[in-house]
């Protein structure tokens, strides 16, 4: 018996063979090291590019150059009663009156035949409002700070045409042109002219969009998914059910959006371009989403907490809801935030439902016509105007900035409510 | 057959629950075989056995929680003071509060030791309000044997116990709805020997006042803590009487082989 194992001669782990063997696994291991680095690095790379483009073109779009007008509304051509200033009736006082052509004629007189060229052509605009608010001024001689035309707001940035930049050192040399925080971009909605146009409109449309979304995702989807972990028997109609559920999730969403344009437009007749019609497709497409999350989370509740919980004789719906679903909250929450975040990012199901309309108020409710972030972006990016391409990346920043908050209360709730067991 | 029923009803006088003929299947497969047995209200039973004999299977239809595998059904009749237990009409959330149970792996819930033991009170209604539903934890942790060693920090999180007071702490939950009968499902077998003593302490403090069931890997453990013993093997239950007799005194050959460890 002994025989067998005295001729077997030991090991030797110092020949070259063994060595060389020893090197090898060695460089296998730092090559694929050293793979796994490179590609961390390289998607590390793209993401600093894409926020620096980004952060360099958007931070533009949130400044506005503005020039300063003179305007002598005594001697101007305006007829407009003070006293009808004050009532309800402001509004059509003001309509009446030609602020246009006076604010023409002032920068005209101001800065020459060109002058008028050098405002931006809602300027007006702004005049209505400081006239609106205060009606005083048309007795006397009022400095008005009005936006700048996009070839000056350009200049003022540094990127304009040389013609543009010439008379942008002009205005600066009379002291007649600031650039400072563009707050209408935060407060205002669409607008035919960039440097009137503002977010507003389209943040209060995706944030009612969402709300609609998760108020009916939410609950559905985590209903769903007790029902099938913990209820449903295992026969061939769940195994169905589940199938479904994933090949939904994997639809592409411009599909959801003519099931949109089918169901709740043609059938249900809602109105079109809602928040509550762009709340109700998304929430079809988040909805498979938070169902797989919320199974997986659900599964991964330990059974013993089950059997402990049944063993001092509480209910299936008790063990359920006292101990399953908060033990499975974090996980349910972190899918909602990745179909929610998915929602939030989608254009194309809500272009198919009308929410690519020219919007220029934010919306009151959910039956308002709005549009969403991403579809303003997408609107924003198709126009000619050169002054556009700033808004849209400021537009995008905002987006981001909507998201990571989103993410970030994700993970402060999922932190909330996590335990171990 | 005719045997095994003969020894069933070996039992002392107060009967608490009674099993007929119970066969448990996993689906096709049988694990435990055509079994009657009385359990004592004043005695701990002990089930010996080798692993996968149905020993646990056996336990777990006693407070039907087998009705939580799927496939797995139980033939035969199994009372609770003379209540068939499996009849249509038997609420199984009130046949659980009334028969408690304690598993293998100490499985506190992830909440404070109080919420442990307040939960089956609560969920049952068992306490009128704030100071009784305090009176019941701080009664079935004394009775646990932890009270002492958990007052000050009944806020504490269950799981961060060291396993051992684990296991008292679902004792405690347990004996805090107030059942007839705890049944323990091999309790000390993920526990050191100092923890596992303390709980065959406590398993002999609580006798008489709870029946008991035990289930156990070890064959000292079950003759330390119980009066009763039932030997089971490949699902059949081999011989059932006093602890001293199983252990002193075996009448069939496969007990004596496993007792003296030619087998197991």
């Amino acid at each position: 018996m002994s025989d067998a194992v005295a001729t077997r001669a030991p090991t030797d782990w110092k020949t070259g063979a063994m060595q060389q063997r020893i090197r090898r696994r060695y460089s296998a291991e730092r090559r694929f090291r050293l793979l796994g680095l490179g590609a961390v690095m390289l998607s590390a790379g793209f993401l600093v590019f894409l926020l620096v483009t980004m952060l360099g073109n958007g931070i533009k779009g949130f400044t506005q150059t503005e020039v300063r007008l003179d305007i002598d509304f005594e001697k101007s051509a305006l007829f407009i009663d003070p006293a009808a200033l004050r009532g309800p009736s402001a509004d059509a006082a003001l309509a009446a009156a030609d602020l246009e052509g006076t604010v023409r004629t002032a920068a005209s007189s101001q800065y020459g035949a060109a002058g008028a060229g050098l405002l931006s052509e809602s300027a007006w605009l702004r005049v209505r409002e400081a006239v609106k608010e205060d009606p005083a001024l048309l007795s006397r001689r009022a400095t008005l700070w009005l936006p700048a035309a996009s070839p000056i707001d350009i200049a003022a940035k540094g990127e304009g045409a040389p013609e543009a930049e010439r008379i942008h050192a002009q205005l600066e040399g009379r002291n007649a042109v600031r650039t400072g925080f563009n707050w209408n971009f935060l407060t205002g909605s669409d607008a035919t002219d960039p440097a009137a146009v503002g977010i507003w409109g389209a943040f209060k449309g995706s944030l009612l969009t969402m709300l609609v979304t998760l108020a009916l995702a939410f609950p559905v989807g985590v209903l769903s998914a007790v029902y099938l972990e913990e209820y449903a028997p295992r026969n061939g109609w769940t195994d169905t059910i589940e199938v479904s559920i994933n090949n939904l999730a994997a639809v592409p969403s411009i599909i959801f959006g003519l099931l949109g344009l089918a169901i709740f437009l043609n059938v249900m007749h809602l109105p079109r371009s809602a928040p509550l019609v762009g709340g109700l497709t998304l929430a079809l497409m988040t909805m498979p989403v938070i169902v797989i999350a919320g199974r997986n989370a659900i599964k991964s509740v330990p059974p013993s907490i089950r059997d402990a919980a049944l063993g001092v004789g509480a209910s299936k719906i008790q063990v359920v809801f006292h101990h399953v679903l908060p033990l499975a909250l974090p996980g349910i929450l972190t899918g909602t935030i990745i179909g929610m975040a998915r929602a939030l990012g989608e254009t194309a199901p809500l272009l198919m439902i009308g929410m690519r309309a020219f919007i220029a108020s934010p919306p009151g409710g959910v039956t308002d016509p709005a549009t969403a972030l991403p579809v303003q972006i997408f609107l924003w990016s198709d126009e000619v105007s050169r002054g556009f391409v700033e808004k849209t990346s400021a537009a995008i920043i905002v987006l981001l900035v909507f998201l990571l908050a989103m993410n970030g209360l994700a993970i402060y709730l999922r932190n909330k409510f996590e335990r171990r067991w | 057959m005719k045997q095994e029923t003969e020894l069933g009803q070996q039992a002392g006088q107060n009967i608490m629950m009674t099993a007929r003929n119970v066969s448990v299947f996993y689906g096709g497969k049988m694990a435990v075989n055509d079994v009657s047995i009385d359990i004592s209200k004043d005695d701990v039973t002990a089930f010996i056995g080798p692993s996968g004999c149905g020993k646990s299977t056996f336990l777990r239809s006693f407070n039907r929680m087998n009705d939580t595998i799927p496939n797995a059904r139980v033939e035969g009749r199994i009372e609770l003071d003379g209540e068939d237990i499996y009849a249509s009409g038997m609420d199984v959330v009130q046949l659980r509060a009334r028969v408690g149970m304690v598993f293998q792996k100490p499985n506190p819930f992830p909440k404070s030791i109080y919420e442990n033991v307040a939960y089956g009170p609560r969920i049952h209604g068992l306490a009128a309000g704030k100071t009784a539903l305090d009176e019941i934890v701080q009664r079935s942790l004394r009775r646990a044997g932890l009270w002492e060693e958990v007052k000050d920090r009944l806020t504490d999180s269950g799981t961060a116990l060291s396993g051992g007071q684990q296991q008292r702490l679902c004792i405690a939950r347990a004996i805090a709805v107030d059942p007839e009968v705890i049944l323990m499902d091999e309790p000390a077998s993920a526990l050191d020997p100092i923890a596992t003593a303390k709980i065959e302490e406590l398993i002999h403090e609580l006798r008489g006042r709870y029946a008991i069931v035990i289930v156990t890997h070890n064959m000292q453990q079950a003759a330390r803590v119980s009066q009763r013993t039932a030997f089971f093997h490949l699902g059949n239950l081999v011989e059932y009487g006093d602890t001293s007799q199983i252990f002193t005194n075996p009448r069939e050959t496969r007990t004596k082989d496993y007792i003296t460890g030619r087998y197991g």
